[in-house]
């Protein structure tokens, strides 16, 4: 076993999702924090950010991207984030949850090297505990 | 026996030779003046149908007329038809046989009957008896000829082409009309068919619209080939006009069932996404949620739980009721319309806000002078207004107050409704495709929840309207709605 995740993702503009989510990071002790974007727009903002001072402890290991949200969505998210990612000098692993069960939103997600996997709502609790055990492997 | 009597005397007026059908099938009584026009004498031929089809028929009408005659006798089925008949001098005759109903009086008769009159063709058609065929096909088809003699720069047009072109008898047709007898737009296409098969022999077939005198517009199937004399050198073009304006516009009309069954078809599926995703959102949350019940052993906090389940039901009845109003847009497709004045739905909307209007100290300049009303349904008009005019109020500048301009008018025969506002825009580079999408919001507004846009796309374009969006940020927004 090694360290337990110190910063988590979600970027999802669904309020009761994240609350269900931040819970059970929260008992089932899954990592250290957790931050929270209600949309693409907001989470790209602090990512560029970020480059301007590089502190990696403000770098998530781990992202849970949506896909349908306002002003940014998904899409555009990890359009422009894949431009950015490789300045950050972190491995992150991203995951797209979403609620679409479009084939063509599934086959897009596969051509995009950033995405790790394709989720589909509803995600369960051993879902999510395997996904940040394998992040700390 | 009266009606027997009665009929002899027309029959005989009838000036026609007949069988009367007996029930013994072996066997038909065939009438004297029937032996009379073939020149036969009664012992020469025997009265039976199957000497008839063997010797008597000629082998072109036996099948067609084997059946129409069975199926007279055995299922008092009518018929008519042209058949040839081989008489005495060992040449065929042309007759035209028909059942009872043909008769020119109304005698109802428990026997059955055929009647047989001989066609005489007119001298100069006699020549050949397939100019008589060649009529009939004609006009059965509406099928015209026409030659162009290049040689002696003449046109030629049989009786049927003028008849379906609606051009008098005695017209006469030349090359440099031609551009009349086809609709502007296709003028090119017959030019340039006519001149490469003119000019470099190519036969076409092709379907036009053409232009009679009486300037209908009907479509024609068009079939030509060049004509070639002993050199192998093209002299002239002929060919064929077939009115086929009823199976065109019935094609044309089962295209467009087409198009749109598509596009419901695409509108549908659309929905079905539409409905499994906004829905999965909301049971998705739910599953999350018993997982997390279930998972928790301290039952205070599986208490303060409740609230959640409350929520998502809350939030899923809120979707349920976006959904069935676009469900409800496409089964009211049949409401009726009917004239509104966009005066009367506007006070109607502007009384339902006028809270909105007052407070954000809105002004709106209204001109529906140049169209005041409109053939729609007036529930649509009032939410179409309904959903632009707060969306301008609710999007307005944060540094000045709502100016709408709402405006009707009509360009080139279509109808139109466009409103402007000053409000802050939206940034068409990024929103352009998402702008009607349901649930896209682009604003960081509170209130904003992504469904006026979507509704009034789908109730505009239910009723085979378009609307259009030009927006620039910070300047305003303009909606177009052509009806």
């Amino acid at each position: 076993m090694g360290h337990r995740i110190g910063l988590a993702c979600i970027i999802d503009d669904d309020s009761m999702y994240v609350n269900l989510v931040k819970k059970i990071v929260e008992v089932k002790n899954l990592c250290r924090n957790l931050m929270v974007f209600q949309n693409g727009m907001d989470a790209f903002n602090y990512f560029e950010a970020i480059l301007t001072n590089l502190d990696k402890k403000a770098i998530p290991e781990i992202i849970f991207l949506d896909l349908n949200m306002p002003i940014m969505d998904g899409w555009e998210f990890l359009e422009n984030f894949t431009k950015i990612k490789n300045k950050l000098g972190k491995t992150i692993t991203l995951y797209i949850v979403s609620s679409s069960i479009n084939p063509v939103d599934i086959e897009r997600a596969k051509t995009i090297n950033t995405v790790k996997d394709y989720l589909i709502k509803p995600v369960t609790i051993e879902d999510l505990e395997a996904i940040f055990l394998k992040q700390t492997l | 026996m009266l009606k027997k009597e009665l009929f002899n005397v027309v029959a005989k007026d009838f000036n026609s030779g007949y069988w009367e059908l007996c029930d013994d099938s072996q066997k038909e009584i065939w009438s004297k003046k029937f032996y009379e026009s073939l020149g036969y004498m009664k012992e020469e031929v025997r009265p039976t149908i199957d000497y008839f089809l063997e010797y008597l028929i000629h082998e072109d009408d036996t099948s067609v007329f084997r059946d129409n005659f069975l199926n007279y006798k055995n299922n008092s089925i009518d018929f008519r038809q042209h058949i040839k008949i081989l008489a005495k001098e060992g040449k065929y005759k042309l007759y035209r046989c028909a059942t009872n109903d043909e008769l020119p009086v109304d005698i109802k008769s428990e026997v059955n009957f055929i009647f047989f009159s001989e066609v005489k063709l007119e001298p100069e058609q006699a020549t050949t008896k397939d100019n008589f065929y060649y009529k009939e096909t004609a006009q059965m088809t509406s099928t015209g000829s026409w030659y162009v003699d290049f040689e002696e720069k003449k046109s030629y047009w049989d009786f049927e082409t003028r008849r379906i072109l609606e051009y008098p008898d005695d017209y006469i047709p030349s090359l440099r009309d031609s551009t009349n007898y086809y609709t502007e737009d296709s003028r090119q296409q017959a030019a340039s068919l006519f001149f490469n098969c003119a000019m470099a022999g190519t036969p076409f077939n092709t379907e036009i619209k053409m232009v009679t005198a009486k300037k209908r517009v009907f479509w024609v199937k068009a079939i030509g080939k060049p004509v070639y004399n002993k050199n192998k050198e093209i002299i002239g073009v002929r060919g064929v006009f077939q009115d086929i304006d009823e199976i065109k516009r019935k094609e044309l009309r089962l295209r467009k069932s087409i198009d749109i069954i598509a596009s419901q078809n695409s509108r549908l599926f659309n929905f079905a996404h539409i409905v499994s995703h906004n829905l999965r959102s909301h049971t998705s949350n739910l599953s999350l949620l018993v997982q997390l019940i279930e998972d928790i052993d301290n039952i205070e906090e599986k208490i303060a739980f409740i609230k959640d389940v409350k929520q998502i039901s809350c939030s899923l009845n809120t979707t349920i009721e976006h959904l069935n109003e676009i469900v409800a847009i496409h089964t009211n497709k049949s409401q009726k319309k009917k004239p509104v004045k966009f005066q009367d739905a506007y006070n109607l909307v502007v009384n339902g806000i006028g809270q909105m209007i007052v407070m954000s100290n809105a002004q709106i300049n209204v001109d529906f002078k140049n169209l005041n009303t409109i053939n729609y349904i007036p529930a649509y008009l009032e939410s179409i207004l309904l959903n632009l005019i707060t969306n301008a109020i609710k999007y307005k500048h944060p540094d000045r107050d709502p100016i709408l301009e709402i405006k009707t008018y009509c360009l080139d025969d279509n109808e139109y409704l466009r409103i402007s506002d000053n409000g802050r825009g939206i940034d068409m580079k990024l929103f352009k495709d998402k702008i009607f999408g349901m649930y896209k919001t682009f604003h960081y507004n509170e209130d904003a929840v992504g469904i006026g846009l979507f509704l009034t796309k789908n109730q505009v374009e239910s009723l085979d309207g378009k609307i259009t969006v030009e927006s620039e940020v910070n300047v305003g927004t303009t909606f177009i709605i052509e009806f």
